[in-house]
This record gives C-alpha cells, structure tokens and sequence, in this order.
C-alpha cells in the first residue's frame, strides 16, 4: 500500500505547554485510521495543525509526496485534504445543494471571470458539482430536504452534511473531527455505513473520536495519543490490550489490576 | 432571487417594466423635485448595494463608503479643473483610484481581522473628511471646489452630450446605477457571491473548502468602492460642487440604514429599502421640527417588525416552511 499522509515530528506549544509532542504517523492511501486519546491528549491540535487553522512549532507533513507544511488551509483543501469540525459548521442560510456545490468550487479551474460570464465551461462544471452534490446527498439520506435551508437539519444530520461536504471536491484524505460526538445512536450506525461507503470508493479517512467502540469498529489502524505524545500505533486488536492505552484511559492502578485479572 | 423555472418571466418582466418606468419619468415630468430625488436615489442606491455587497453578503461591517465617495467626487473635480481631463476619463479615474484606496486599507486590516477592518474603515472616513478639510493646498479646504463646469460627454458617432439639464443629470446618474446593480447582481447571484456569502457564514468551514476569504473580501471591497467612486465622480457635478461635507456621516448612517433595513444579503431588498428611504424623509418634510423624530419613529417600528430586514424576514418564512411538518417531501424548490 502506498502512504498518502506522512507526518513528521508535529510539535505544537502553547505558551509552556506542549499541546502536540513530536508526533509522527503515516496513513495509506485507501485505510480508514483512527486517532484517539483522552481529553486534552492533543487529538484535535494535531489535525488543526495538519489541516492548516494552527501554525506548528515544528515538523512537516506531505499529502502524496506533496509537502503542505506552514501553507494555509485553502491551500491545504484544494492540495486534497479537507476536514470536518468538532463543533459542527454548516452555512445556515444556504440550501443543502448550494452547502455542497460551494464546497466544489475552488477545484474546478473556473476562474472568477468565467465564473462571471455564464459560459459553457460554467455550466458544464455546476453540472458536474449539482450531480455530486444530489449523490452524496442521496448517500448521507439528506435528498428530500436538498433545495431546504440547512438551519432546518437536526443536529446529527448536521454531522451527516459536514461530512457529505468534506467530499465534494473529491479530496485525497478526509480528516475528520469527532463525526459521531452527541450523537443518538441510530445515527451512529448511519455515519459509519457513509463512513464504509465512501471508503469503499476510494477515500481515505482519519478519524478523530472520543467513541472507542466506533473506532474500533470501523478503523483498520488506530494511533492513540496521550499528553502530546504518540503511545501506541496498530491494528484495533493489539490497542485494546496494550498496556500503555489502558493507563492512559484507565489509570495505572485500573490497568493493572485489569492485567492481573486477565492474565 | 431563485425562482421556480415555470416564473422565470415574472421577475424579468418587472424588472423591464421598472427599467421603462424609471427612464419614462423625465418624459412625464419635467419636475425638478421628482427628478432630483430620483437622482438622489440612484446616488444613494449605488453606495447602499456596495455595502450591501461588503456587509451584506461578505460579512464586513464597513464604513468607508462615504470616503470611496468623496475620494472620488474630489478625484474627479480636481482631474477635470486642475488637470483639464476629459469628464469620462476624470471619472474613470475617480472609480479607480477609490478601488485602489479601498484594496490597501482592506488588504493592510483584514489581515488581523474583521473587526480590525470595521475600526480602520471608521477611522478612514473619519480621516479623509480631515484631510479635505485641513490639506488646503490640494482641496482648497473647507471652501471646497465650487462651479464645477458641466459635463460634456462625447457619444459615439460624434455627438456631444452637455449634461445641463435636470433631466439630463437623471439621466447619467440613473443610467450609472442601472449598471452598477446590473453588475453587483451579476457578482451576487454567481459562485462568487456564494463564495461571499459563505465566508461570512462561516469563515473557518469556507477556507476549509479552499476558499482563499482574504481574496473574496478584497473583490466585494474593489467593487463596491470602485461603483462608490465613480457615483461620487458623477454626483459633484449634479451638485457643481465639491466639499468637505461629501464625507459626512450622514451618508454612512443612511446607507447603512438601507441596508439594515432592507435585510444584509438581500439584492432586492436593500434595492426597495433603498428607494423607500429617500422617499420617506423626504415625505416627512411637511413638518420640519418633527421631521427626523418621525423618521427616527419609523426605523424603530421597521425593526421591531422585521429585526433581520425585510430579505431576513423572507428567509424566516423560507426556514419556517421548511419546518412545518408535511406528509411527504416536497421535491420541487419552493
């Protein structure tokens, strides 16, 4: 398998502290990866920082070869690498198809004056986006409600839209930021079926998730921060039992006592 | 502005109807009154629609308006009879020169923030009106430029137009507007106005989806100051004067009101509300002391009424619909 996402060394403070320490990890092109970590263990910084919304104190990251370290995050979104956010966005006033077409626009080579006259090129690549944005609007269950404002979407189809837009302009790698956090569980079970579909087609994912069992569920890698620092990196089955992610979630005195039990 | 295509006539049809009316008036009426509030309006219109395209659809709170208007109506003046350029070329220039005034307080405040942006439009208009009135050497002071000559304006085939005439100044201030809406619609109702409205949605989600914000501010701002400078170009030779008090606050306050009220985002709003209020202060005019009480009166009921502006209480009616419960899903756009 060849590695899409090679990230080396990201360090971020703030202030005294070290949010992000040192992190390295490389993620295949085609994989669906976790990261998790309790709070405060520099989960969400590391892909502010890889995403482009916080400037890194050191390191760098390439997405196919293609180094996107210090560039700024539209640059790093037309580069292949979009992302979802913890706090959910969505453009309120906006219809659902007008949320995934916006999304399109600044990778399909239609400069503003084009974008201006009207002309055939125009036509042809919002036919491109419309089309792209009713299948994926199909995919997430949200095609009845396509020309509504998105201030009527409960709070999971939210989720379901955020994540329905991470893919418009066909990105490389989709990142994101605590898809199923606060929600109910039927659509728990919904964004992940989106998840494996989209995968299934060729997207690589990162995830970022308080949500163990539907990490461990659906990644086929997880890497397990903690304080900044990267403590474990594998296959779900092996950071269910390794030792150091017990600590961390559990307390050193828990964990062994699981341990002992256990073995 | 999104219609079902089965009505697509409809809005067309009215707009030509307005179009025809607008240009038949001077036909009609050869009432100065009538046809200096219809200026007025075009004046008005254009800085209110600029705004609407910074504020309204972009998100920038601005009030630099009224300096793109006055670095222009000064712009103009100067070039015409200090430099003897021809009146369309000193106008160009005028247009230009405030959209270049507008990219470099744009581009040296947006880089820390909107709000950074907010407070140096403020101090900007502020300033300029200072300028004009204390770099006496250049604008000649508080005296202003008086007796501005009157335009001539050399139309294809060798005709001379001389704007002299009441009507003739509707004319060229109306036929300005018409364009300059033509354009801002143009922009609004296209991916770059999506673009716009979505950065001032969300800004972070936007430049996520490689949206670059900085460059769709600096577009809404280049436009809407470059529209704001020719209009100032054209508006001091209806009035035959420049002076300090083409920066006054007045302006601001007012365009921003017709913004306010005509609902920020709103093309059609701000365009109505524009119209409405220059019509209305002046219908108040039967009582002099009660004038601007009664005007006050009149934008506190507006907001109590429609606090979004009537293009914010359209959008609630949309959202409301959509929220009504319904046996099935419609699949038609409302």
């Amino acid at each position: 398998m060849t590695t899409l996402l090679k990230v080396h060394g990201l360090t971020k403070h703030y202030f005294g502290l070290t949010a992000v320490d040192n992190v390295s990890y490389e993620v295949e092109a085609g994989t669906i990866v976790g990261l998790i970590g309790p709070n405060g263990s520099g989960k969400s910084t590391s892909i502010d920082c890889i995403s482009g919304f916080q400037r890194v104190d050191a390191g760098s990251w390439s997405l196919d070869g293609r180094n996107l370290t210090g560039l700024p995050p539209h640059r790093i979104a037309r580069a292949g690498l979009t992302r979802s956010f913890q706090t959910v966005r969505a453009y309120d006033e906006l219809t659902l198809l007008e949320n995934l077409c916006v999304a399109a626009q600044e990778n399909d080579g239609i400069g503003w004056l084009k974008a201006l006259l009207h002309g055939k090129a125009l036509r042809r690549a919002d036919a491109v986006a419309e089309a792209r944005a009713r299948d994926l609007l199909a995919v997430v269950g949200l095609i009845d409600y396509a020309e509504a404002p998105a201030a009527i979407l409960s709070y999971g189809q939210r989720k379901l839209l955020a994540i329905a837009a991470t893919m418009m302009s066909r990105p490389r790698l989709v990142v994101l930021d605590e898809p199923v956090a606060g929600v109910n569980p039927t659509m728990v079970k919904r964004i992940e079926t989106v998840i494996r579909k989209l995968n299934a087609e060729g997207v690589t994912f990162l995830i970022v998730e308080h949500n163990v069992d539907f990490i461990m569920s659906l990644c086929s890698r997880v890497i397990v921060l903690e304080a900044g620092a990267k403590i474990a990196d594998g296959p779900p089955s092996l950071i269910r039992s390794d030792p150091r992610v017990l600590a961390a979630y559990l307390g050193q005195t828990r964990a062994a006592e699981l341990d002992t039990a256990g073995g | 502005m999104r219609v079902a295509a089965g009505n697509r006539w409809l809005p067309a049809a009215a707009v030509t109807v307005g179009l025809v009316a607008l240009f038949a008036l001077p036909q009609v009426t050869g009432n100065e009154y009538v046809l200096a509030l219809g200026a007025s309006f075009a004046a008005m219109s254009v800085l209110s629609g600029g705004l609407n395209l910074v504020y309204g659809y972009t998100g920038l709170l601005s009030f630099a308006q009224v300096g793109f208007f006055g670095i222009g109506g000064y712009a103009a003046a100067l070039l015409v009879t200090e430099q003897d350029w021809p009146f369309w070329a000193a106008i160009a220039a005028a247009g230009i020169s405030a959209a270049l005034v507008g990219l470099l307080i744009g581009y040296s405040s947006l880089r820390l923030s909107r709000h950074a942006f907010a407070i140096v439009s403020l101090s900007f208009a502020l300033l300029c009106m200072i300028v004009a009135r204390d770099w006496v050497e250049l604008t000649r002071g508080s005296m202003g430029i008086p007796g501005l000559p009157t335009p001539t304006v050399n139309l294809p085939g060798g005709w001379r137009w001389r704007v002299v005439q009441p009507a003739d100044f509707y004319y060229l201030l109306m036929g300005f507007a018409v364009i300059a809406h033509a354009l801002i619609y143009l922009v609004v109702t296209s991916r770059l106005g999506r673009a716009m409205r979505a950065i001032k949605l969300n800004e972070a989600l936007a430049q996520s989806q490689g949206i670059n914000p900085l460059s769709y501010k600096l577009l809404a701002i280049a436009l809407s100051a470059l529209l704001a400078g020719i209009v100032g170009g054209l508006f001091v030779f209806y009035l035959t004067i420049v002076d300090p008090s083409i920066f006054d606050f007045y302006y601001t306050e007012t365009t921003l009101i017709m913004v306010i009220l005509g609902g920020p985002g709103s093309f059609w709003g701000v365009l109505a509300s524009s119209a409405v209020l220059t019509v209305v202060p002046d219908m108040l005019r039967f009582t002099t002391d009660l004038r601007m009480v009664l005007y006050g009166v009149v934008l506190i009921v507006a907001m109590i009424v429609f606090p979004g502006g009537f293009g914010g209480w359209l959008q609630r009616r949309r959202i409301a619909r959509w929220r009504r419960p319904r046996a099935p899903a419609p699949s038609v756009a409302p």
